[in-house]
């Protein structure tokens, strides 16, 4: 009932390439990216990319937002942690949206944050389906 | 619609009429007896004549699954839509509901319920008494408070509340044990700590009701005038464990928070007897007597071990 993470290849270990599968209302925490490069392209629908500053070291106040945007069908944004960090979110009620995401190198834990105090806390993050196949957890 | 559509296709499961600029869906749908999936999203509907006269006895009332009317001019949700006896599932996101009605426990089937992007400013008790209900989404809205009795959907996998104007959540919310994804993003949470709000000292009445309660003084109807009776029978025991004690109108209001995961802090409100009373364990768990400052951390590791995707940050 939230966003799944669909992996297409994972370009011998280079790259992982996946689709995100977002419904109406979903949205992911404010997260970094683990020191890789990420690049996102709608397929379908629209995103709304809300940037974040990184916290203080002690971190117990709002985050501070940076600016956002609503990324149309076909428009591509890239991210790493030097730029900063960000939530990404459907915020249509109407219609679901889909996304391309490139991450190189892979990376399968990251940093979500509590937008409210700054705190972060270390995440796994898991796959819906692998090469077209349902992943069991 | 067009006129003949039920005679033209008699075995219509899916209906999609999404996108099409319609203010109304009249009798052809009446008489689609298959009739499973209606997709209306991104119309314009929501005046009288959005939904067809006569729903409550077309077979469409008990095969009809599946209805998404998002994005349309609701203000209100439609009485005939509460006859659709089998729906499972339904979308109202997107619209102008500035409420949910309390008959919504009729669609007792459903399973996914979905009134983001509305104007909500309250949900109503009944909405509790959907038994099947599964996902609820009601993120989006004005919605200030939960009402406790939220607590009793006993099937509730997801809930989403994110951009509300929620500033404390109701304790009970831990009793909700197969929820997997909470969502509490954007709303005003209280973070810092509340100092106890007001308690209004018990009336006489208050206080002899409770020395009735907790003494087992015996009384028969024939004692007492008949609203006293009733007044009796209304007696909420604290929740406290080791208090035992009861109230009436008279209670302490306390919002304590419940660390959750060692990461975020949930503010979650108690009622209380009295000031001196400490706040009490999660309902739900059947655990021994602790000391008061380490009920929250009980509290919070019974319930992380249950809420695995808090989507609170």
């Amino acid at each position: 009932f939230r966003y799944t993470r669909n992996l297409v290849d994972n370009g011998n270990g280079k790259f992982n390439l996946m689709i995100l599968c977002w419904g109406e209302g979903h949205g992911s925490s404010i997260h970094d990216h683990t020191d890789s490069h990420c690049f996102m392209k709608i397929l379908q629908g629209n995103l709304k990319e809300t940037l974040f500053e990184w916290p203080e070291k002690k971190g117990n106040g709002e985050m501070t937002k940076k600016s956002e945007r609503v990324l149309r069908e076909n428009q591509c944004a890239y991210i790493n942690d030097s730029i900063g960090l960000h939530r990404v979110e459907n915020i249509s009620h109407t219609e679901p949206a889909v996304s391309l995401h490139l991450y190189s190198p892979p990376f399968n834990t990251c940093n979500t944050f509590d937008q409210r105090t700054g705190h972060k806390h270390k995440v796994t993050m898991t796959f819906y389906s692998q090469f077209g196949e349902r992943t069991v957890c | 619609l067009p006129a003949g559509l039920s005679q033209w296709f008699p075995a219509l499961e899916v209906l999609d009429v999404s996108g099409t600029g319609l203010t109304e869906m009249g009798t052809e749908l009446l008489s689609l007896p298959c009739l499973h999936t209606l997709l209306a999203k991104n119309n314009r509907l929501g005046g009288p004549g959005s939904l067809p006269k006569g729903l409550e006895q077309a077979p469409l009332a008990r095969s009809l699954r599946v209805l998404n009317l998002s994005g349309n001019r609701f203000s209100e949700v439609p009485p005939a839509l509460l006859q659709l006896r089998g729906l499972r599932s339904l979308s109202l996101g997107g619209n102008r509901l500035h409420g949910i009605p309390p008959d919504i426990q009729e669609l007792h089937s459903l399973e996914f319920l979905y009134l983001g992007g509305n104007f909500i400013t309250a949900i109503p008790p009944e909405l509790a008494k959907l038994p099947s209900l599964r996902y609820l989404v009601l993120c989006d809205n004005k919605i200030q408070s939960i009402p406790p009795q939220l607590a009793q959907l006993h099937s509730l996998r997801s809930l989403s509340l994110h951009n509300n104007l929620l500033t404390y959540l109701p304790r009970e919310i831990l009793n909700l044990v197969h929820l997997d994804e909470l969502s509490l993003r954007g709303n005003p949470l209280v973070v810092r700590f509340v100092r106890d709000l007001t308690y209004n000292p018990p009336s006489l009445q208050e206080l002899a009701g409770r020395t009735i309660k907790t003494r087992n003084v015996p009384y028969a109807p024939s004692d007492l005038p008949e609203s006293l009776v009733r007044y009796l029978s209304l007696a909420s025991n604290c929740p406290n464990p080791k208090c035992g004690g009861v109230y009436f109108d008279s209670c302490v209001r306390q919002i304590k928070f419940v660390d959750f995961c060692g990461k975020y802090r949930l503010p979650l409100m108690h009622y209380l007897c009295s000031p001196e009373c400490s706040s009490p364990f999660s309902s739900a768990s059947q655990s021994s007597t602790s000391q008061s400052e380490s009920d929250s951390e009980d509290e919070a590791s019974i319930a992380a071990h249950r809420m695995q995707k808090v989507l609170l940050g």
